[in-house]
């Protein structure tokens, strides 16, 4: 139970910069993810919260306390590794039991702690099997539960679940949701899996090349995203370049924002600072373009049109590519609707676009 | 496809059986290989043997335990001075070679494949030379130290001729052995050396046996270094053995206590792969 902050954490090795400017402050009981591709920094920002790798520069905190140079074992964390790390010399109790035999708690009480949480992970009676005889699923549990028998005031996570195969990947994120909301620890969790990071996290940071580029909500992330990088890296995104023409701002103080792009218009929320004339990139998903219909011609409001250059039936969803004057545009069709489309075969179609965001062309990604 | 397997396999097995009923002219071959391997056994112990025979018999032509009277009196002494060499000497090198062995795996020494290779000149280095070496050391650079003649110089020569046979395979062994589990121990709350010796050094358990067997079974019969160095009161076993071939001739004695030292040799080689098993030849649990 603790409120973990960081505070321009950088880290350094040589002239490469692992981190940097990191802050964050991670509320007591939240469910933070560092989502990004490999090397982006979120491991090591991970490992300086573990006490495991030393920030170059910058403070790290527990509940208001500095922790930079608290060895690791004096932490009281909790970090799930994607390798499980199971002890292999030491039965399953004896890993559970690891923990809190180093806090020389009494024998009796340790049995009865490795019980329960032979228990809590439904591994009752297993506690005399060695790591090699279990499954890849069930040693990850045990990990789990060396972790939590310690009662440590943070949780980390490793990629935990990135060596297993997908069902069990599936089945234990909700379970480590679930040992983290029954036990209100504050947890941090390392992923570049974003579908576990949206299943999961109260809020996720998304790293690229040591930077932190937006932290927010799941709905923040992917409807909202601050910049190029994240539009890309979050799920499929159409990137459409254009200049804004105008900016209105609308009763409740939102922007909305008139983009050029080329022979269209369109429409999008505009962030601060972004202002008139400015050079953008438009985001919409594939799944936020509908198809209106191939009889309306009106290219009033936001609707555009364009040939059909690819249909592609996949089951829940049609997948189609729109040739918009000239730019390609990925658009994704569910519901019965898909059937019409593929029905009518329609060559020339309208779309509309939703939920467009905007992001400075240019701008570091 | 898992059916074809499973038919081949039962073809296979039936092929075996008929070879086992039918035709005596087919078990030949093997026969044969297990007649070629007896005799290459044999030449190896031979000599084993051929002592361990000439030490039982008796001078009127049969056969006794005479001679070991012998080895159970005097020459018990030698072998306890040995063994004690050989424990200090196995305990000397751990001391060395652990601490060694993380800093060239775990930390960046400068230079650290020439030390490496430097270390080994002690085990291509031949022994009389090696021998003669020390001597001199012992006598003139450090004569401070009592070294000339005594235990201390024995197990000095016994450490420097042999813990490369210990460091390398704890090298070896610690380069295979993940840092994920030192960092999972000291997330666990345990310190440095809690995490040593609860966690590390069992997973290194095998590279450490591998090199205490190298050390015990080089130390406990090293016989030439050991002449040029020991002193009248160091008897060791081999120098003891090879006292008395000068000394009594080639009796049944002398062949009583070098065929027991060889049994001794023998015995913890055995009782070691029986503890160790086959994780000795693998270095550590995961390889």
């Amino acid at each position: 139970m603790s409120r973990v902050q960081l505070i321009s954490v950088e880290k350094r090795y040589g002239q490469t910069l692992a981190v940097t400017d990191f802050s964050a402050d991670i509320a007591d009981g939240e469910f933070v993810t560092l989502l990004g591709p490999s090397g982006c920094g979120k491991t090591t920002t991970l490992r300086m919260v573990a006490g495991l790798v030393d920030p170059t520069s910058g403070t790290i905190l527990f509940d208001d306390q500095v922790i930079n140079g608290v060895p690791t074992n004096k932490r009281n964390i909790g970090l799930a590794f994607q390798s499980h790390a199971l002890f292999p010399h030491m039965s399953v109790a004896k890993n559970i039991a690891f923990g809190l035999s180093m806090k020389r708690k009494p024998k009796r009480e340790i049995a009865s702690k490795v019980e329960e949480m032979l228990d809590m992970i439904e591994m009752t009676g297993f506690g005399d099997r060695m790591p090699g005889q279990l499954s890849g699923g069930q040693q990850q549990r045990v990990a789990l539960a060396r972790m939590l028998a310690t009662d440590p005031r943070v949780l980390l996570f490793d990629e935990p679940l990135s060596a297993l195969d997908r069902n069990l990947r599936d089945t234990l994120k909700y379970s480590i949701l679930d040992l983290q909301r029954r036990t209100k620890k504050t947890a941090i969790y390392v992923t570049h899996d974003q579908s576990e990071a949206f299943a999961i996290s109260d809020r996720i940071f998304v790293m690229n090349q040591g930077r932190v580029e937006q932290a927010g909500s799941q709905l923040d992330i992917y409807l909202r995203p601050a910049t190029e990088f994240v539009a890309n890296f979050v799920g499929d995104n159409n990137a459409i370049p254009g200049t804004i023409e105008s900016i209105a701002v609308g009763e409740d103080g939102q922007r909305t924002a008139t983009v050029s792009a080329g022979a269209f218009q369109l429409r999008g929320l505009a962030l601060e600072p972004l202002s008139v004339g400015d050079r953008v990139l438009a985001f919409v998903r594939p799944e936020n373009i509908e198809v209106v219909g191939g009889d309306i011609r009106d290219e009033a409001d936001g609707l555009v049109t364009g040939t059909v250059e690819q249909i592609v039936f996949e089951g829940p969803t049609v997948r189609m590519t729109v040739d918009v004057a000239g730019t390609p545009l990925n658009v994704s069709a569910s519901g019965v609707e898909r059937l019409t489309l593929l029905d009518k075969g329609d060559k020339q179609v309208t779309l509309r676009f939703q939920d467009v965001s905007l992001v400075r062309q240019g701008a570091e990604s | 496809m898992s059916q074809s397997i499973a038919s081949r396999l039962a073809r296979g097995s039936a092929r075996q059986s008929e070879g086992g009923g039918r035709s005596p002219l087919a078990k030949v071959p093997t026969i044969l290989q297990h007649v070629y391997i007896w005799i290459w056994l044999l030449i190896f112990v031979m000599p084993f043997l051929a002592t361990l025979a000439y030490s039982f018999e008796a001078p009127n032509g049969g056969y006794s335990l005479e001679a070991y009277d012998f080895v159970k009196g005097a020459f018990l002494d030698n072998l306890r001075y040995s063994l004690e060499l050989t424990l200090m000497a196995i305990v000397g090198n751990l001391l060395i070679s652990i601490p060694a062995a993380y800093a060239i795996v775990r930390h960046n020494v400068p230079g650290k494949r020439f030390i490496l290779s430097t270390l080994n000149v002690s085990l291509y280095a031949p022994a009389a030379v090696m021998g003669l070496s020390l001597l001199i050391t012992y006598a003139y650079l450090l004569d401070f130290l009592p070294l000339t003649h005594s235990t201390w110089g024995l197990l000095a020569a016994y450490v420097v001729g042999t813990f490369p046979l210990m460091l390398l395979p704890i090298i070896v062994a610690l380069r295979d052995l993940p840092m994920v589990y030192e960092e999972a121990a000291r997330t666990l709350g345990a310190n440095r050396l809690q995490s040593l010796f609860r966690i590390e050094l069992p997973l290194l358990g095998p590279g450490i046996g591998a090199g205490i067997l190298m050390t015990f079974v080089i130390v406990f019969n090293e016989f030439l270094v050991t002449l040029f160095i020991a002193g009248p009161s160091n008897q060791t076993a081999a120098l003891r053995v090879y006292g008395l071939t000068r000394t009594a001739g080639f009796s049944q004695s002398t062949a009583a206590a070098a065929a027991t030292m060889q049994l001794v040799s023998f015995v913890v080689v055995l009782v070691f792969f029986k503890l160790v098993g086959s994780r000795y030849l693998k270095g550590t649990y995961f390889a």
